[in-house]
């Protein structure tokens, strides 16, 4: 009960800075409302006793959110908002489609067999359930993926920098 | 009830902290410094700045004292005297640090003035630098110990502390947690002398004695990271469990503050090149170095 009425709470504080997201002008507010409300669902994640999604969610959140809103302050005309900049654009298209969004959303959570609920999960064996359920028999592909990946990165750097002497 | 004793402990390291930075950084000891100039700031006006953003101005100095106080609650101090012994506690410990860049970007931010937006953002970049060494420092040490329970962290080294076992690491981390609590020659965010006190600049009154605390309790944490992680937290003969725990503790953080009266400041280009050119691939390279140890020896 006590844990339902959790998450509901932390449900509704994640739309709530959703929204603030795109009612304030400034941009560093408008990326940290968005890092605080990804964060809510980081605490939703929580309630519901998947520790390490909400812990995940937690960490990376917060070091994405902060470095978006330095880019955001880098390239936007009117970072502090003083101006009243408007950011929507496209209302009716907008609204017509996150309308819908929010139905399909709400029509997969009722309408879905979720299978049984575990009472209690052992946190080790969650995780290890998770990965197989994200990855299956792909785990290894997707591990090699991400080394070959940020090898490209570092070669494609090196690539990038200039010597140091030369012209 | 151990949240209690979690707490009183934490204001006990974090006036001895401050103690200790005063002595370092005056050369005085002064046992009663913190309690006065705490008195000292309360007893001031709290001047809010012209124009601020005055919720990020407001919400910044507490966020600092509860990011570094949801840090300690992972942190054993003996075996049954931890607040919330989470099964992903070497996890939880780092994502409750990265709060730790938000007050401070917040703080830069909220306040609309110049030397403290340069300080924020300097921490952000500063963070750059800092927390894959963290994160990847960490990984080694879970690697031992087969889990991310602190307690478990702790019991894993009782043939030998991880400082010895995978002493690169220990180097990284404790480097880099300098590097989260600002402390002197990573002090790029606040910057004495040169940014006027950057973040903190533009705060007083009870607001800057929040953030003060906050920033004392955040040094306590790390120091206790630094213990639980690699030197073994409340292993040790003869003593009790607890008073190995507050000694180690101690110890880690005033070798912390020593550092930084005879070391430079580092530049901000510095931080950066020397975490990615150097820190992560010694770091990737230790990963490497335990698992060969744990699979081969």
């Amino acid at each position: 009960m006590l844990q339902t009425v959790f998450t509901g709470l932390f449900g509704l504080a994640a739309i709530w800075f959703a929204v603030v997201v795109f009612r304030t002008s400034s941009m560093v507010r408008s990326a940290l409302a968005l890092l605080f409300s990804q964060a809510a669902i980081g605490a939703m994640f929580l309630a519901m006793q998947t520790e390490f999604l909400g812990v995940l969610q937690l960490t990376m959140m917060a070091t994405e959110m902060a470095i978006m809103a330095i880019f955001m302050v880098m390239y936007m005309m009117d970072p502090g908002g003083l101006g009243g900049m408007d950011m929507t654009h496209q209302k009716r298209a907008s609204q017509v489609s996150g309308a819908l969004g929010g139905l399909a959303a709400l029509a997969v959570a009722f309408f879905v067999g979720w299978g049984p609920i575990a009472a209690e999960v052992r946190p080790g064996e969650q995780v290890r359930g998770l990965g197989l359920e994200i990855m299956e028999r792909s785990m290894l592909i997707f591990e090699t993926a991400g080394v070959t990946i940020l090898t490209a990165m570092i070669a494609a750097t090196a690539i990038a920098i200039k010597r140091r002497g030369k012209e | 009830m151990n949240a209690v004793m979690a707490i009183l402990m934490l204001l006990v390291g974090a006036y001895l902290v401050a103690v200790l930075e005063g002595w370092v950084s005056t050369g005085r000891l002064r046992p009663a410094g913190p309690i006065t100039s705490g008195l000292a700031l309360l007893g001031r006006e709290s001047v809010v700045p012209r124009r601020p953003d005055r919720i990020f101005f407001e919400v910044a100095p507490p966020l600092l004292l509860v990011a570094a106080l949801l840090a300690a609650a992972v942190l054993p101090l003996s075996p049954g005297l931890i607040v919330a012994d989470l099964a992903t506690g070497a996890l939880f410990v780092n994502a409750a640090w990265v709060y730790v860049m938000v007050a401070l970007l917040m703080a830069g931010w909220g306040p609309n003035g110049a030397y403290a937006m340069v300080g924020g953002f300097r921490f952000l970049g500063q963070t750059v630098g800092y927390s894959m060494l963290i994160v990847m420092a960490l990984t080694a040490v879970a690697m031992r110990a087969e889990s991310l329970f602190t307690t478990e962290v702790v019991k894993s080294q009782a043939a030998l502390p991880n400082a010895i076992y995978q002493p690169v690491g220990f180097v990284l981390f404790f480097l880099a947690a300098m590097a989260v609590a600002f402390l002197p020659p990573l002090d790029l965010p606040t910057a004495p002398g040169e940014l006027a006190g950057g973040v903190m600049a533009e705060y007083t009154g009870w607001r800057l004695a929040v953030m003060r605390l906050g920033r004392a309790v955040l040094v306590v944490t790390l120091a206790a990271a630094v213990s639980v992680f690699y030197l073994g937290g409340w292993l040790g003969p003869v003593l009790p469990p607890w008073a190995w725990s507050a000694l180690k503790t101690l110890l880690v953080a005033a070798v912390m503050l020593l550092l930084g009266r005879y070391v430079p400041r580092l530049r901000e280009t510095h931080v950066l090149e020397w975490g990615w050119k150097i820190g992560i691939p010694l770091a990737l390279l230790n990963i490497f170095y335990v698992g060969v140890l744990l699979l081969v020896v």
